[in-house]
């Protein structure tokens, strides 16, 4: 008689042998309906963009929810919600026209009523990224049910990069007024206008969505459901996406090695461009409280010891180019190359130490300080090495500290008990959303997470940043932008190490995925199974 | 058919061959302290043995082992040798284990000769200190720790020592118990010596065995331990250890797979070692007669 | 149960035994209530920062709205006594990372880890007893050090890397195992089938945290068996005609199990442990990984609920070892 082991090795070997022959080669009907299969990671704490807003939210919320705008391959707005618009003369009023034939998904009819609630006693009150962007925003009028108008106290350019569903988040009125929308049930089987309808949530293992029959763009979505399954592990995560298991994964699934070497599948994409809106930056902040970091020779020696090619290439394995400037070199209409820069030159770094008279002492080490990795995952905590090893042959000693991300973010934003710091953050699409918080004196407030931590205060980029805020004429606007990364560029409070190229994984044969720069917010109500390819 | 002349061995191999005869007298114990002494002078002469820095990207990334002369047993993903990794790591393990053992040996033997001695109140509640730790998982008390105080080598080897002296305690306790009762307590009592004086120098004394034999199997233990912290990410960042090498290894273990194999290799023969050490001492502590019952089967 | 004979001058409260050792417990479990929810305050940065980390930036009074929400903007002290007024409701509070009752987190996951250690446990137990006998009653030694061999590394192995290791070898080269999770993905299985799937994912994590255990206890029964060889019963046994297969099973086996109970007891806690890297390397969804994820993000409510379980159930498997114990040999009650 086999031992319980062996009967447990022999009929697993079974099992695999047996699944692998009923293995579908990308299952995409399942008794007559289309599924696409999707992955979101970690498991989203709500499903609302607006109320717990997060990369694993947005992505399936935006399939849920409409929003007033969408926007195009050069970022300009495309109707969704709102049919038109108008600007008044004096761009203190912007007057959208609402499609009348949009319900929520309970039926109800979507109003302008749903277009003021959520702006006004959402977004303007807890939303951390909307309220500073829509600052500017004093009403939204109602004239008729399908009529709403923002009232601004200043015109504010910046609100057009910022009304798409995951920016501008349209909540169903009817079941959030009167409630705190942090804690509404609703935030779990949401009620919304999009393509898709929320069908079931099984935690830990998927969410599930089915088409909308009432969709007001006919035609759309093109699959009969849509499935974002939750899967931890990475390596289930690459084996599901090379068979065909999953078939769109948005949020950078798997490590950056094995992103090349999924590269090599024929029947995969890796795609980097969805991503451009969000802007990922990775960036190494000095403590500027402390004096030593108070002469801009440090810091500047600093950046010339670290070779930012060679940090895109080693550690994030060409998912990365090395950043000039605090604005991505992508972002056409904002970016400028003209800004002061610090190639590598460990020579010209020890000089400059020197001259800032940190000599190298008996045992050859000039600074001794400590460095807060950021605490995303393996490539961050590499890169801190990375910095540690660099700056070690120019004589300063680097103690790495890896804190989870609560202590990191009490450690830099509320204490200021750190160092140096290094960390990634979205720069979003236009500077004002994400750039300036970096850069501004105002935006140093203890306690709040992705603040200006070094506590950089310079009344010269204070005034750029505050004509940038309020300069109504686009060019000069633009200069002001500019004047950013010179000065920014100039001071260095910060070093900007790169330009994060995250990406997503989807199959070859999708057609129509998104790929403007808002691709991976954005719904996937246009997407279909092309012709399988030969495997 | 004559019996076969036997040649008395010549006086160079005696010495040898009294050597071997002990050695296979006490198998796990020879062989326990010859892997842990060459591990050993791996650690202790890892700045002869290796030309790198094992944190250092020095060379070409994701070199196989065997396949570069430079860089005998390759490179990492960032470059790094992993010989420096594995030669440089030794010390740190074993500084974590012995450190660890040490701790954890030493509160335990304390705080059970105290239990054992005293008994009564004093009894009671240090062995529901020792089972409120015992209950207590003991990784997940280890690893909330750490990230409450911080990832470092020290904060490890003391989350370390804290989560396995109560096996200790019970060994010494149930020692201690037997040791009070013995005569020369009995008498030191009467003589009017105090009783943390007794518990000194007569009580832990006599003890202590337990506790030395299991100081092994606890550096083993803190090894392992301290692999899995810094394979989950909790480990000190400023070292290379062997199990920093196993985590990072983890996301090319597809294709580089031999990143995770050595490290944890090196982890298996050393902890290996430790244990064989221990139970050969524990053999020697407590002799048991072997071969003598099979027969009666 | 049988009542040994007792002297009545040491015994002055008659209580039965499993009632003692349940109110010995007791007070253990609210020390380890207390204890944990202090020490659990002392890790600087709290939820509020994780879920403002991960928006991407966070104005204060966003953080504020938060931690009103957490009830962590209160004094300690109010903090405390809720928790405990939940605790004796058996409410183990709210997990506001995952927007659910902890009590339901917990039980949701409680399946996936106690099938994978209770897989473990009788793995272990069923081979490493019968090798353990094995190797003590063999008439070839070599049989015996190929046990003690064997043992000794599987105690030396550490379980994650060997799990690694295994999914290497039988999921990326060979593809015969899956390589994590708990089922396949996309397909729906019910019945005989999906028992072969999961079993299939199961494979490989039990094997590794059995491994530990088996070594220890085939060392054990080994010892433990060549223990009560010596005894005279034994010899009576053989004597009196038995076959040895028969004495070994009969007689010596049940007797040499007594210590294997006890170390189940000892290690369960252990076992837990073990299945926390366990659960990470094969992606198991279970309590071990739930509790990895409340400690980065400082869910305070969810870690506190899974330590309090995790102890209650250690102390439960203590409490049930010592009743069997007791009832398996009456003398224990009368030497405690």
């Amino acid at each position: 008689m086999p031992t319980r082991r062996e009967f447990l090795v022999k009929s697993s070997a079974f099992a695999g042998a047996s699944l692998l022959a009923s293995l579908p080669a990308g299952a995409q009907t399942v008794n007559g309906a289309s599924v696409l299969v999707a992955n979101t990671l970690p498991e989203p704490a709500g499903l609302a963009a607006g109320s717990t807003p997060a990369n694993p939210t947005n992505v399936v919320s935006s399939n849920l929810f409409d929003g007033l705008i969408t926007y195009d391959e050069n970022f300009r707005p495309v109707p969704q919600l709102a049919r038109s618009w108008t600007e008044s003369a004096d761009r203190r009023a912007i007057t959208f026209k609402l499609r009348d034939d949009v319900k929520w998904h309970d039926g109800t009819p979507f109003t302008s009523a749903d277009v003021q609630y959520s702006i006004m006693e959402v977004s303007k009150k807890v939303h951390p990224i909307a309220r500073p962007t829509f600052a500017q925003i004093v009403a939204v009028d109602t004239p008729d049910p399908h009529t709403a108008v923002f009232r601004l106290a200043q015109p504010s350019p910046v609100i057009w990069a910022y009304l798409d569903t995951s920016s501008a988040f349209i909540f169903p009125k009817h079941l959030y007024a009167g409630t705190d929308p942090l804690t509404n049930p609703y935030n779990a089987k949401p009620v919304g206008t999009g393509a898709f309808v929320f069908k079931e949530w099984n935690r830990g293992n998927y969410i599930r969505l089915v088409k909308n029959p009432d969709y007001w763009d006919k035609g759309k979505p093109r699959v009969d459901e849509l499935i974002f399954r939750i899967i931890p592990d990475a390596s289930a995560r690459s084996v599901a996406l090379q068979n065909g298991t999953v078939q769109y994964a948005p949020l950078t699934p798997v490590s950056l090695i094995e992103a090349r070497r999924l590269e090599q599948n024929p029947n995969l994409i890796v795609d980097s461009k969805g991503w451009r809106s969000n802007a990922p930056m990775f960036f190494m902040d000095f403590n500027l409280r402390q004096k030593r970091f108070q002469d801009v020779r440090v810091r500047r020696a600093i950046a010339h010891a670290i070779n930012t090619k060679q940090l895109a290439q080693a550690v994030f394995y060409g998912f990365a180019t090395p950043a000039t400037g605090p604005v991505p070199s992508y972002q056409k209409n904002f970016y400028t190359a003209d800004t002061p820069q610090y190639p590598y030159d460990p020579a010209r770094a020890e000089a400059l130490l020197d001259e800032a008279g940190l000599h190298r002492d008996a045992s050859g080490v000039r600074l001794r300080f400590n460095h807060l990795n950021h605490t995303y995952g393996e490539d961050y905590q590499r890169a801190g090495m990375f910095i540690q090893q660099q700056l070690k042959r120019i004589g300063v000693e680097v103690t790495l500290v890896n804190y989870d991300l609560p202590t990191y973010l009490r450690k830099v934003f509320t204490e200021h008990d750190f160092d140096t710091m290094s960390a990634f953050y979205a720069a979003f699409a236009d500077p004002q959303i994400g750039v300036i918080r970096r850069y501004w004196s105002k935006n140093i407030i203890a306690g709040a997470a992705w603040s200006n931590g070094s506590g950089y205060t310079s009344a010269e980029m204070d005034t750029v940043i505050e004509t940038i805020q309020s300069e109504q004429d686009p060019q000069r606007r633009t200069d002001a932008i500019h004047q950013l990364q010179v000065i920014a560029q100039r001071d260095l409070p910060s070093i900007n190490l790169g330009e994060l190229k995250f990406f997503r994984i989807y199959a070859k044969r999708l057609e129509n995925v998104n790929t403007t720069p808002i691709g991976v917010y954005a719904s996937l109500d246009d997407v279909a199974f092309g012709a399988a390819s030969a495997t | 058919m004559s019996r076969p002349v036997q040649f008395p061995p010549s006086r160079s191999l005696r010495p040898l061959l009294a050597v071997l005869r002990v050695a296979g007298k006490a198998p796990s114990l020879a062989a326990g302290t010859l892997m842990l002494l060459a591990i050993v002078a791996i650690a202790l002469g890892a700045r002869h043995l290796t030309a790198y820095d094992p944190m250092d990207m020095v060379g070409s990334p994701f070199i196989w082992p065997g396949t570069d002369a430079g860089f005998p047993l390759g490179t990492d993903m960032m470059g790094r040798d992993i010989l420096s990794g594995i030669a440089w790591g030794a010390r740190v393990s074993l500084e974590i284990g012995v450190a660890a053992g040490l701790l954890a040996a030493a509160a335990g033997a304390l705080i059970g000769a105290v239990a054992g001695f005293y008994g009564g109140f004093v009894d009671e509640v240090l062995m529901r200190v020792t089972e409120f730790f015992q209950t207590m998982p003991a990784l997940l008390f280890t690893i909330v720790m750490v990230v409450v105080v911080r990832p470092s080598v020290a904060t490890i080897v003391l989350s370390v020592a804290l989560t396995n002296w109560p096996q200790v305690a019970r060994l010494v306790r149930a020692e201690a118990l037997r040791v009070s009762r013995a005569e020369y307590v009995q008498a030191a009592r009467v003589i009017g010596m105090s009783r943390p004086r007794i518990v000194v120098t007569h009580v832990l004394p006599n003890v202590m065995t337990p506790a030395i034999v299991m100081i092994s199997i606890l550096a083993g233990n803190a090894i392992l331990t301290e692999a899995v912290l810094s394979f989950l990410g909790l480990g000190d960042p400023n070292v290379i250890t062997w199990g920093s090498m196993i985590g990072s290894g983890r996301e090319a273990l597809q294709t580089a797979w031999y990143m995770t194999a050595i490290p944890g290799c090196a982890v298996l023969v050393t902890v290996l070692a430790l244990n064989l050490l221990g139970n050969g001492l524990n053999d020697l502590a407590n002799p048991r007669r072997r071969g003598a019952q099979r027969g009666v089967l | 149960m049988s009542m040994a004979p007792r002297s009545p001058a040491k015994r002055r409260r008659p209580w039965p035994y499993p009632l003692r050792r349940v109110c010995q417990a007791l007070p253990l479990v609210v020390v380890i209530a207390i204890t944990n929810f202090f020490w659990l305050r002392l890790a600087p940065g709290d939820l509020a920062d994780v879920i403002a980390g991960e928006a991407g930036a966070a104005t204060p009074e966003f953080m504020a709205e938060l931690r009103r929400q957490f009830g962590t903007d209160q004094p300690l002290a109010l903090q405390f006594v809720a928790y405990l007024k939940r605790l004796v409701h058996l409410d183990l509070g709210w997990s506001f990372r995952y927007n659910e009752s902890v009590l339901h987190l917990i039980l949701d996951r409680l399946p996936a880890t106690a099938l994978l250690l209770v897989s473990a446990l009788l793995l272990a137990l069923l081979i490493g007893c019968a090798a353990g006998t094995l190797a003590a009653v063999s008439r070839w030694r070599a049989v015996d050090i190929a046990v003690s061999v064997l043992a000794t590394l599987g105690f030396a192995t550490p379980l994650f890397w060997l799990g690694l290791m295994l999914m290497v070898l039988f999921s990326a080269h060979l593809h015969w195992l899956p390589s994590g999770g708990m089922a396949t993905l996309g397909v729906d299985t019910h019945g005989w089938a999906r028992v072969r799937d999961i079993a299939a994912h199961m494979a490989m994590p039990v094997f590794c945290l059995a491994a530990y255990y088996l070594a220890i206890y085939a060392r054990l029964m080994r010892a433990s068996v060549l223990e009560i060889v010596g005894h005279d019963f034994v010899r009576t046994a053989r004597a009196k005609g038995a076959s040895r297969f028969r004495t070994v099973v009969s007689h010596v086996v049940p007797n040499a199990l007594l210590p294997i109970v006890t170390m189940t007891a000892l290690q369960f806690g252990t076992l837990f442990s073990g299945s926390v890297a366990i659960e990470t390397v094969f992606s198991w969804p279970g309590l071990g990984q739930l509790s990895l994820d409340a400690v980065s993000s400082r869910d305070l409510n969810l870690l506190l609920g899974i330590l309090f379980v995790s102890s209650l159930l250690v102390l439960a498997v203590n409490l049930i070892t010592d009743l069997v114990y007791g009832w398996f040999d009456p003398r224990i009650e009368v030497q405690r």
